[in-house]
């Protein structure tokens, strides 16, 4: 199978992808490339880069993960 | 390659230092980068010779620009300022200019005496409201593109036909949440670019030297 067959045998099910997904999977990109972007905005070094990403998801996901628990947990007695 | 701390800044050139190690960066012009970078994420940092960071941000935001754009269909990046329905999302999408650019035109052209975007193209064309003239060349490129547009879509009113249906309800019926993950998307991509513009302007954390200015012990 050629790449360019394989990518088109892949298109119906990358199309599916989405509708399964529950909404807080497709954050997960967004958290990524944030702290990605703001980590590089900030260093020039690749390593000094690549520490600053790990350091920003770990705080945006805390901190967007506590909200989600909070909200969550309001859901409950809701 | 940043130039070696020795070499003197070229004419026009405005060098930075690296927070990290203390490297010299070579902006160049930081006006063309900015507005490359503008226009394409990571095309200024590329003009400036900073590949890596340049091919960083471009894979990156061009990543989530194409998944918001796939995720609402092409249908998520539009410009519009009609009073109830203004599109203050495109604030945040018009921080990449290859999109806001064609989003600007598309919109002045389809609201002026034209009635139409440029080429009859639905691309990232603000959707159509009742009662609104469009030529019939593209109210029949918008019956194409609309899988689920209600019959009479369109009411002749030679020499145009009048829009008898509310396009951004249709988006929003079979997007559904999708419609607000990808402008969510396109969005983020948009506002973090901007940053990208500063850091092409001006260089990440560090003291500047102007062209002719004697480097920083």
């Amino acid at each position: 199978m050629t790449p360019v067959a394989a990518c088109l045998a892949l298109c119906p099910l990358l199309a599916m992808l989405p509708g399964g997904f529950p909404g807080v999977v497709l954050g997960l990109p967004l958290l990524i490339v944030a702290s990605l972007v703001f980590a590089a905005t900030h260093h020039e070094a690749p390593e000094a880069i690549a520490r600053a990403t790990i350091h920003w998801i770990v705080w945006l996901g805390g901190i967007l993960g506590a909200v989600l628990v909070f909200v969550t947990v309001l859901g409950w007695f809701a | 390659m940043p130039p070696p701390p020795s070499t003197p800044a070229r004419p026009g050139h405005v060098i930075v230092r690296s927070p990290d190690d203390g490297a010299e960066i070579d902006l160049r012009s930081p006006a063309v980068a900015a507005l490359l970078a503008w226009l394409v994420p990571g095309l200024g940092h590329l003009y400036q010779g900073r590949t890596a960071k340049g091919g960083l941000f471009m894979g990156a935001l061009l990543a989530i620009l194409v998944a918001g754009l796939w995720l609402g269909e092409g249908r998520v990046v539009y410009a519009s300022w009609r009073p109830g329905e203004a599109r203050l999302a495109f604030l945040g999408q018009a921080g990449v200019g290859a999109l806001a650019i064609p989003a600007l035109a598309q919109a002045w052209r389809l609201g002026n005496a034209a009635h139409e975007t440029f080429l009859g193209s639905t691309w990232l064309a603000p959707p159509l409201h009742a009662g609104q003239y469009v030529t019939p060349r593209y109210a029949d490129r918008v019956e194409r593109a609309e899988p689920d547009l209600p019959d009479g879509g369109f009411v002749d009113s030679p020499p145009l036909a009048v829009c008898t249906f509310d396009q951004l309800s249709l988006w929003h019926q079979r997007l559904g949440r999708f419609f607000e993950i990808g402008t969510l998307y396109t969005a983020l991509a948009g506002m973090l670019n901007l940053l990208v513009v500063y850091d092409a302007l001006s260089g990440p954390l560090g003291d500047r030297r102007e062209d002719g200015e004697d480097p920083a012990p």
